[in-house]
């Protein structure tokens, strides 16, 4: 057996006949760091509700270190947590804040003041101890709310959309910082979060969440760039879906007749039957833009529009009856609206999923 | 000034001194030195605070409230403390109309619930008993209490205490070290509360105590009837001083427990 | 799972249980005691309970038998408390003329031993039948009549129920009177306290404040001491007759305390804050550029806010009526300080038999008929404030 830290094992939640987790299995590696990721509602943060032990799960078993904790009160956990809004305690300074679970385990004072003195220093808001919560700003509020769930050094991490309050430059310094601290410390970390370029950046593996279920669980490279399914392909970056039945196999490639009679080559996968309708996709900066037609996989595609977007163009086509969008380098021509090329797509670039 | 805004100020006007010249008339006489409590005054004196402290019927009134308004406070608080914890969690059918019924005795008219407990004490010999006074005026602090602390605690973000038991907290150190000292404003508000109902009630003090437990407004009561002296504007000047300062010591409570911004 | 489930319920249970006794034995018990006690009548079988047995399997017609008449001898006989008998009394005699001289004459006859065990010896009365009905009518326990004589009804000799006779009973006239000053109260309460709530709305900075405060300072103040403010302000050498008298705007002090001006005035600053702070707090809900968007469409100023605001407002108007309103028919303190005899409301005859003459089944009636007034008019205000809101009033 792999060395899973935490194991989800069928585990359901329901809300009268809402079924917000549904039959979830889910094995989480130690020391990795795994973002859930989803649009709102998936049943992301139930999960770590259930982790963390706030919420009992309906049906199913939670396994830490291979003991089943559905029983265990959450303050018995050992679970570190960074929630949303950074909860921390208004009514005491960043040191108590900090001291506080040490407190409860029992620590003597003078331990208590130097693992206080350490984890703030490891923030960097050594100078800010005396303070009240609500004398910070929001990025200083959250690195005390990170000293504090890992002041206990618990084995796992649980943070509840940890970032989302912060604007964008901080957002990216504090995805940079935890990045490196879960490096440092090796820690499982579990991150919900429904930004997926957050989760493409700071993740180990990223589970992509719809309805309840896990879409794709994978690396961030494998998440974009073979998408397991048309919700994981859409609700990752941007896109563009054809429809198409198999037409046949080459080797190491598959033709696929699109739904207006052109052929196109792609990656051949495993159970693609001849006559299997498929969709294929193809990401917008790998589709090829030029006045002479390629070799082979290129349509004739007409220009809608062209939109300056700072570091690259968003050029909308229309072609082979359906919109595509490719992006450009900035350094490629402007091409006019109403302007007619031929857009390649590589095969190896095509990447085929059920529909 | 146009007329537009004339008539809004003039009724303004008219309208703050309706609702404050009263307050303002009463304080001055309980310096006079007058034994009628009439204008004007013919000289300052403290006559009045002294016939306060030093006629038994005032002195047992003034000990009288003290008793009975302490007790109130704390019967009262702890009962609804509790009772605004317990409350936070949604039982259907049970907590909605548990809440409603602790608030009613805020709509019930005094007197009858005067009535009421008029019989029931006779039964149980509570009559004219301090513990009888206590919880008579307990009945109807209670609301007060609930309103007060429910707001305060539905004001927390109820994430806290969830950070808490992550943090390795049971019920009872989250209880005493996050739930209690951020509803304490709620809570002292709710004790001020209710000592201010008990000191100032008198229908049920009329319906349950004996001469022995007779409060300072109960006396009041009885003075504006018979004898109407400036010991009377002496007795509210205490009470308005007394307001000021409970309310004072709230607010300054309130700002040392909470650097609480939202 | 379900036992962590099972112990946060139980913590919350625990955590309400002696509020939820406590609210159970000293509110709601009394509250019940007072609605049996209003319709409980047991003066006589408390001091009968043998004759009770007895008469209840008697015809109504024929000659009482020995059975009864030993009954009521030994039940004379056992009665102590001579308080109790009188009652007892009172309450026959109200239903049979004759019964007060024909009992003090059985009661002494009864004292001595060699009496009984027939009656007859005693007083032929206690050979007619009309006696003996009615003290079987009045041994039953449940009774109307404290619940009828509290709306000025009773029953006649046939059961019907008709109209007391003029002047023996005064509740319909004090009642009317309760409704009426409350009204008045409640009128002059809206007419001063919608424009002020309006005001406030309608300021800001230090105004606000000030105009805000002064609602807040007086409902934190002490209801004996602005009822006293008022005795100083009113009475015959009080601040406004003297400042009348010597402005030369009249000649000889007016009657401002003692009657229904007074009453009125004093409960009107009494309750004003209950009228002004729930239309406030729905007028700060309303968009402030409402009614210059309502101008701007081209409405007169007075039509903007009788198609904008008025309508948005109305709420809080009738949550505060209806506060001031249910507070108001309550009312006991102001009416019995300033007042006079003839303002005195329903809580005063309440206290009135209650505390002076210990009529308890008549205070209980008419407790009665003031808890389902209040009761009702509180349904009709959670309704329309949502539900806790009456927090409004501190």
């Amino acid at each position: 057996m792999a060395d899973f830290h935490i194991r989800l094992d069928g585990v359901t939640k329901t809300y009268g006949s809402l079924r917000v987790v549904d039959n979830l299995r889910l094995d989480i590696i130690r020391g990795e760091f795994l973002s859930l990721l989803g649009p709102s509602g998936s049943g992301k943060t139930t999960i770590l509700m259930m982790l963390a032990g706030f919420q009992d799960a309906s049906e199913g078993t939670i396994y830490v270190d291979g003991n089943m904790i559905n029983d265990i009160p959450s303050h018995k956990r050992n679970m570190g947590v960074v929630f949303q809004s950074y909860a921390l305690f208004p009514h005491m300074s960043v040191a108590q804040n900090v001291a506080f679970p040490l407190k409860m385990r029992g620590f003597g004072r003078s331990d208590i003041r130097e693992r206080v003195e350490r984890a703030l220093d490891m923030v960097q808001l050594s100078t800010m101890k005396d303070r009240k919560p609500s004398q910070l700003s929001g990025g200083q509020q959250q690195r005390v709310a990170l000293a504090r769930a890992l002041v206990f050094e618990p084995g796992v991490v649980l943070m509840d959309e940890p970032l989302g309050a912060l604007d964008k430059q901080l957002r990216e310094q504090m995805q940079l910082d935890i990045r490196e601290l879960h490096a440092r410390l090796g820690l499982t970390i579990v991150f919900v979060t429904h930004d997926q370029s957050e989760a493409l950046t700071m993740s180990d593996r990223i589970a992509v969440f719809n309805k309840g279920r896990i879409e794709q669980i994978d690396t961030p490279r494998m998440i974009y760039d073979h998408p397991a399914t048309r919700f994981v392909a859409e609700f990752i970056g941007e896109t563009n879906l054809m429809e198409g039945e198999i037409a046949g196999r080459e080797g190491d490639e598959a033709m696929v007749r699109l739904s207006d009679g052109c052929m196109m080559r792609v990656r051949a996968r495993d159970g693609l039957e001849r006559g299997a309708k498929v969709l294929v996709t193809i990401r917008p900066e790998k589709v090829e833009l030029s006045d002479p037609p390629a070799a082979a996989n290129s349509f004739p595609v007409t220009v809608s529009d062209t939109i300056y977007q700072g570091d690259h163009f968003r050029v909308q086509l229309q072609g082979a009856g359906q919109r595509f969008i490719a992006r450009r380098d900035r350094r490629a021509a402007e091409w006019p609206q109403g302007a007619r090329l031929h857009a390649t797509f590589a095969a190896d670039d095509c990447w085929v999923i059920a529909p | 000034m146009r007329p537009g805004k004339l008539i809004p100020a003039v009724f303004g006007l008219l309208a703050v001194s309706f609702l404050l010249l009263p307050l303002l008339v009463i304080l001055p006489l309980a310096f006079t030195s007058s034994l009628f409590l009439i204008y004007p005054i013919p000289s300052f004196s403290l006559r009045w605070f002294d016939v306060l402290v030093t006629n038994p019927v005032w002195r047992a009134a003034i000990v009288n409230s003290l008793i009975i308004g302490i007790g109130t406070t704390i019967l009262s608080t702890v009962l609804g403390g509790l009772a605004s914890l317990g409350l936070r969690e949604k039982l259907r059918f049970v907590s909605a109309p548990l809440s409603t019924l602790f608030l009613l005795p805020m709509v019930v008219p005094a007197v009858v619930l005067g009535v009421g407990l008029q019989i029931l004490y006779a039964r149980f010999g509570l009559s004219s008993t301090y513990l009888g006074m206590i919880i008579a005026h307990t009945v109807i602090a209670i609301p007060l209490v609930m309103v007060s602390v429910t707001n305060s605690l539905q004001g927390m973000d109820s994430r806290l205490e969830l950070a808490a038991a992550s943090l390795g907290a049971g019920p009872a150190a989250t209880l005493l070290h996050v739930t209690l000292p951020l509803a304490m404003p709620g809570i002292l508000t709710g004790a001020v509360l209710a000592f201010a109902v008990s000191l100032d009630e008198v229908v049920l003090n009329i319906f349950l105590a004996g001469p022995g437990q007779r409060t300072i407004a109960r006396q009041m009561f009885a003075e504006l009837r018979d004898n109407i002296s400036p010991a009377i504007a002496a007795a509210a000047f205490l009470f308005i001083a007394g307001t000021i300062v409970l309310m004072a010591l709230v607010l300054l409570m309130r700002r040392r427990v909470g650097g609480t911004a939202s | 799972m379900m036992a962590r489930l099972w112990n946060r319920r139980t913590r919350a249970f625990l955590l309400v249980m002696p509020m939820a006794l406590f609210i159970a034995v000293f509110f709601v018990w009394p509250l019940v005691i007072m609605v049996k006690q209003s319709v409980s009548d047991t003066a006589v079988l408390q001091i009968l309970p043998r004759t009770a047995d007895e008469v209840a399997g008697w015809d109504r017609a024929s000659p009482p038998s020995e059975a009864m008449q030993a009954a009521l001898i030994a039940d004379l006989r056992a009665a102590t408390d001579e308080k109790a008998v009188g009652d007892m009394v009172r309450r026959l005699n109200s239903a049979q003329s004759g019964f007060r001289t024909l009992m003090s004459k059985t009661i002494s006859a009864v004292a001595k031993p060699e009496t009984g065990p027939l009656l007859a010896p005693v007083d032929k009365r206690w050979m007619q039948p009309p006696y003996w009905i009615a003290i079987a009518d009045a041994l039953e326990p449940r009774t109307d009549r404290y619940l009828l004589a509290a709306v000025d009804l009773e029953r006649d000799a046939t059961g019907d129920i008709t109209q007391m006779p003029e002047g023996s009973s005064a509740n319909r006239l004090i009642f009317g009177r309760t409704f009426w000053i409350a009204g008045l109260v409640t009128l002059f309460c809206v007419l001063i306290g919608y424009p002020y709530a309006l005001l406030i709305a309608a300021s800001t900075g230090t105004t606000r404040a000030i105009l805000l405060a002064a609602v807040l300072l007086p409902l934190w103040t002490s209801l004996l001491v602005r009822t006293a403010a008022w005795f100083i302000l009113l009475q015959e050498q009080g601040l406004i007759n003297g400042f009348l008298l010597s402005t030369g705007v009249i000649a000889s002090p007016l009657a401002l305390i003692f009657n229904r001006t007074g009453v009125v005035i004093a409960m009107t600053h009494v309750l004003l804050p209950l009228m002004v702070l729930p239309i406030y707090s729905v007028l700060v809900t309303i968009p402030t550029n409402l009614m210059p968007a309502a101008t701007s469409l081209g409405a007169h100023p007075l039509r903007a806010f009788v198609h904008v605001m008025l309508p948005l407002s109305l709420r809080g108007v009738v949550s505060g009526m209806l506060l001031v309103f249910m507070t108001a028919v309550g009312y006991y303190i102001t009416p019995a300080l300033v007042g006079g005899a003839g303002d005195q409301m329903i809580s005063a005859i309440i206290a009135f038999y209650s505390t002076q003459t210990a009529n308890w089944s008549m205070a209980s009636a008419l407790g009665m008929v003031l808890l389902a007034i209040t009761l009702v008019l509180y349904v009709v205000y959670a309704q329309l404030s949502g539900r806790n809101s009456i927090g409004g009033r501190m």
